[in-house]
């Protein structure tokens, strides 16, 4: 059975300069709470995950904020962002058929 | 005798409607601080756009070669010619874009649809009992000259009332969160200006 979530995307704003180690420590701690990482910048990270872990994500001392994001496509490169977003999804998950 | 009117008149609904109302109003000043503070991070996080990317596709003949890797005449002697492709990319320049021109927008919420309720539950009893007796006793004694006799009688009554009132309630409070379109004033219009028509200028808000 496929259990409901409410899936959102978010934006993960990092805690004070950015550093490779950092950005990884935020992504894994993103991926133990069922989320995934669908754009990596160096000011933060767009993610998508359930609702109820995003204070969870809050908590991480990497991570300075953590807001709901949504893409609007009326945006100049909203096409191409999509584009990123499902490969990096792409990466991260299995689908299986039942 | 209970009066459910009283009660219920006795329930503070202007303050708890009025306490329900202020949560909600602190409640959305902190989610729009927050949405606001993201705009700020969204406004801020560049990353570098590859505007376009140009894929022109030039003419590549090549004589082909035979099995033994010489090349290849046709029964004229010319040489069998294939047309191939070469394939020249131009990428374009890149430049910083945020991510809130690209299309990245914040989330914003309202609540919506919040419900205040109160039941109570008011419970009365009245139990009342009753004993009654009678008892009358007679004597009588004669004797050779004198004779003699005597009745008493007695009543008891017992009366008990028992009353038992009990007021019990609960209250409960729900609202709606659901997420809603940036509000207009608080999203930075984005003013294209061309550069070499510089009388079009563009202006477009998320």
């Amino acid at each position: 059975m496929i259990p409901k979530v409410a899936f959102q995307m978010y934006m993960v704003a990092f805690n004070g300069e950015f550093s490779q180690q950092m950005s990884r420590e935020v992504q894994h701690h993103i991926r133990k709470l069922n989320g995934v990482t669908l754009m990596v910048m160096k000011t933060g990270i767009i993610g998508a995950f359930d609702d109820s872990v995003a204070p969870f994500v809050q908590a991480h001392p990497g991570v300075k904020l953590v807001g709901g994001v949504t893409l609007s496509p009326h945006g100049y490169a909203a096409d191409r962002l999509q584009r990123i977003f499902a490969e990096n999804l792409a990466k991260q998950i299995q689908v299986k058929t039942e | 005798m209970p009066n459910v009117g009283a009660e219920l008149a006795s329930v503070p609904f202007g303050k708890m409607i009025y306490d329900m109302a202020s949560a909600i109003a602190r409640s959305q000043v902190a989610l729009d601080k927050a949405s606001i503070q993201l705009v700020k991070v969204l406004a801020n996080t560049t990353f570098d756009y590859v505007p376009d990317v140009v894929e022109t596709l030039l003419p590549n003949p090549r004589q082909v070669r035979g099995a033994n890797g010489a090349p290849l005449v046709d029964a004229d002697g010319d040489p069998v010619m294939i047309t191939g492709v070469q394939v020249q990319t131009d990428v374009g320049d890149s430049f910083p874009l945020t991510l809130l021109q690209a299309g990245v927008n914040p989330t914003f919420y309202a609540f919506t649809n919040s419900q205040i309720e109160v039941k109570m539950s008011i419970t009365s009893t009245q139990e009342s009992s009753n004993t009654f007796s009678v008892g009358v006793s007679v004597t009588a004694s004669a004797d050779f000259l004198f004779a003699s006799g005597s009745v008493s009688s007695h009543v008891n009554f017992t009366s008990a009332n028992k009353y038992s009132y009990s007021v019990t309630g609960s209250s409960s409070m729900s609202t709606v969160l659901n997420p809603v379109p940036p509000p207009k004033n608080m999203m930075p219009r984005f003013f294209l200006v061309n550069a070499i028509d510089p009388a079009k200028i563009t202006v477009s808000q998320s």
